[in-house]
């Protein structure tokens, strides 16, 4: 079974395939998102509404770190891997690894939520953190 | 100052910084025997004692300082990610411009990182772990290449610099036995496209104090030595802007630079015009290039052709990271901004040799703390 490697941050729906689910937070008086979810407005000072966020957005920027996975001592294959801000129509700006190879990405490029693995609980659960994947067929 | 007093730095230390084993107690003490020295006082004459470091044990200030003597001063630990050293001398500066001391000192210390890091053991990932600095510094480097054409050549070149001026810091992690050039930066191993190492930051061990005092006192110390003195002491975590990220290895929105640079220009009655040189937190070159211009140097945009005119290396018109910066001089964590501190006092003195930049009057020294804050401190000679 997939977990989120904690709690708080999105969910994971039960449909097969389905991405992700961001948890953020929605200010009435300062009309604005934010993710993870805010205890006060940072803006208003006033307080805030829990809400879900789109599971699709645009890069803004990415690169490729030269360095092992999360959790991961070794160096796999690709010799490292993509990490993108990626921000979604709500005007939030997220930051997590990008699916692909280097020279995969570029800025503006559509992408959507998916869940990766970066270890295993006591009880066997597949720990997942977000990345984002190219979106088939988007410029 | 804003709090009262007039405030002035008498007596710098360093121990070097660089890939060796000495234990933090050490180097702790070298660099504050070495800013009491330079200051001329015993640690008799200190009434408080900041204390900076990032990793270790909580008692480790407090233990450390008992090498230098057992006055019974207040000696508190201050930690502030990378700005932990600038926030130990904000410390030190307020305590003397407020009254409750006349000398007041900081120390900032940190062993490797990397032994820091093996101390913890390998940790489970989290959320707020996924990415690295490294990544959030070349997602700045990406996104300008692209909104302002600027070359991974530019990077190459501000990085390079650095490490030059380094060659010439005793002090510095790095010190080439010959001239860096950018294409042997740029032939260097990606760390975090397109950075590569050597345009990341150094990141051994080292320590840094600083002393500062009031006029009545630093007067009477100067034995024919400028007076420096601190003109501006600002600090600022983050205010709000579109694209705020809260989660990850951040120092917050780049605008924190423009508004706490902002409010020191105004504390001290200067412009960016008028600096001599400047200290920015440089762990990588794409926060150079940015600060240029957040800082006010040049307009937006236009940083990329102050480093094509080499107008930020020494000799130029106006020099940064002199010291050879986070690049080149190196960035151990909680002494770091002290280093910065230690650097601009010798400078405005006029004793820092080959490095030395003629005519130095003012030195603006900024760091960012991941978290986030930024500390912005400037520093004048009389």
């Amino acid at each position: 079974m997939n977990v989120p490697v904690e709690e708080g941050y999105f969910r994971i729906p039960e449909e097969a395939g389905a991405s992700p689910v961001l948890l953020g937070s929605y200010s009435p008086a300062a009309k604005t998102y934010f993710w993870p979810r805010r205890k006060r407005c940072p803006i208003s000072l006033e307080a805030v509404e829990d809400c879900e966020l789109s599971t699709e957005g645009e890069i803004y920027s990415w690169t490729f770190v030269v360095m092992p996975w999360l959790g991961s001592q070794e160096m796999d294959a690709g010799g490292g891997f993509g990490a993108g801000q990626v921000d979604l129509p709500e005007g939030v700006r997220i930051q997590a690894p990008l699916e692909g190879k280097m020279g995969d990405w570029a800025i503006g490029q559509k992408v959507r939520l998916v869940t990766r693995t970066v270890g295993k609980d006591e009880a066997g659960n597949e720990l997942c953190t977000i990345a984002f994947r190219l979106v088939e067929g988007a410029k | 100052m804003s709090l009262g007093r007039d405030v002035y730095v008498i007596g710098v230390g360093m121990h070097r910084y660089g890939k060796h084993d000495v234990s933090r107690r050490d180097m702790h003490y070298t660099a504050g025997m070495a800013a009491l020295e330079d200051a001329s006082i015993s640690f008799r004459e200190v009434g408080a004692l900041y204390t900076g470091y990032i990793g270790g044990n909580m008692l480790d200030g407090v233990t450390f300082a008992k090498d230098l003597g057992l006055t019974g001063l207040p000696v508190v630990h201050v930690e502030n990610a990378s700005a932990t050293g600038s926030s130990a001398f904000r410390e030190a500066v307020m305590a003397v411009a407020g009254g409750s001391s006349e000398v007041a000192m900081a120390i900032a210390f940190d062993g490797r990182l990397g032994n820091m890091a093996a101390a913890g053991g390998p940790r489970r990932p989290t959320m707020d772990t996924n990415l690295l600095p490294a990544a959030f510094f070349a997602f700045w480097a990406v996104r300008r290449m692209h909104d302002n054409g600027t070359t991974v050549e530019t990077f190459a070149k501000i990085a390079a610099k650095n490490w030059n001026h380094a060659r010439f810091n005793k002090y510095a992690e790095r010190q080439a036995e010959q001239e860096i050039t950018p294409e042997m930066v740029l032939a260097a191993p990606m760390v975090a496209y397109p950075h590569t190492a050597m345009m990341a930051c150094g990141a051994g061990a080292g320590a840094s104090a600083a002393i500062v005092a009031t006029r009545e006192v630093a007067e009477k110390l100067a034995n024919g030595r400028p007076l420096v003195k601190v003109i501006a002491s600002q600090m600022q975590s983050e205010r709000y802007q579109p694209g705020h990220v809260f989660l990850g290895a951040i120092v917050g929105p780049s605008e924190s630079t423009r508004i706490t640079a902002n409010l020191a220009y105004e504390e001290a009655g200067v412009g960016p015009n008028d600096l001599s040189l400047v200290h920015v937190h440089d762990a990588f070159p794409i926060e150079e290039l940015m600060y240029y211009e957040l800082l006010g140097i040049c307009p937006d945009g236009e940083g990329d052709r102050l480093v094509a005119e080499g107008a930020t290396a020494i000799g130029g018109r106006i020099p940064f990271s002199t010291d050879g910066g986070l690049i080149g001089r190196g960035h151990p964590g909680g002494p770091t901004g002290l280093a910065q501190i230690w650097d601009i006092t010798q400078q405005l003195r006029g004793e820092s040799g080959v490095r030395q930049v003629e005519g130095a009057r003012l030195g603006l020294a900024h760091m960012m703390g991941a978290g986030s804050v930024c500390v912005v401190h400037i520093l004048q000679k009389e």
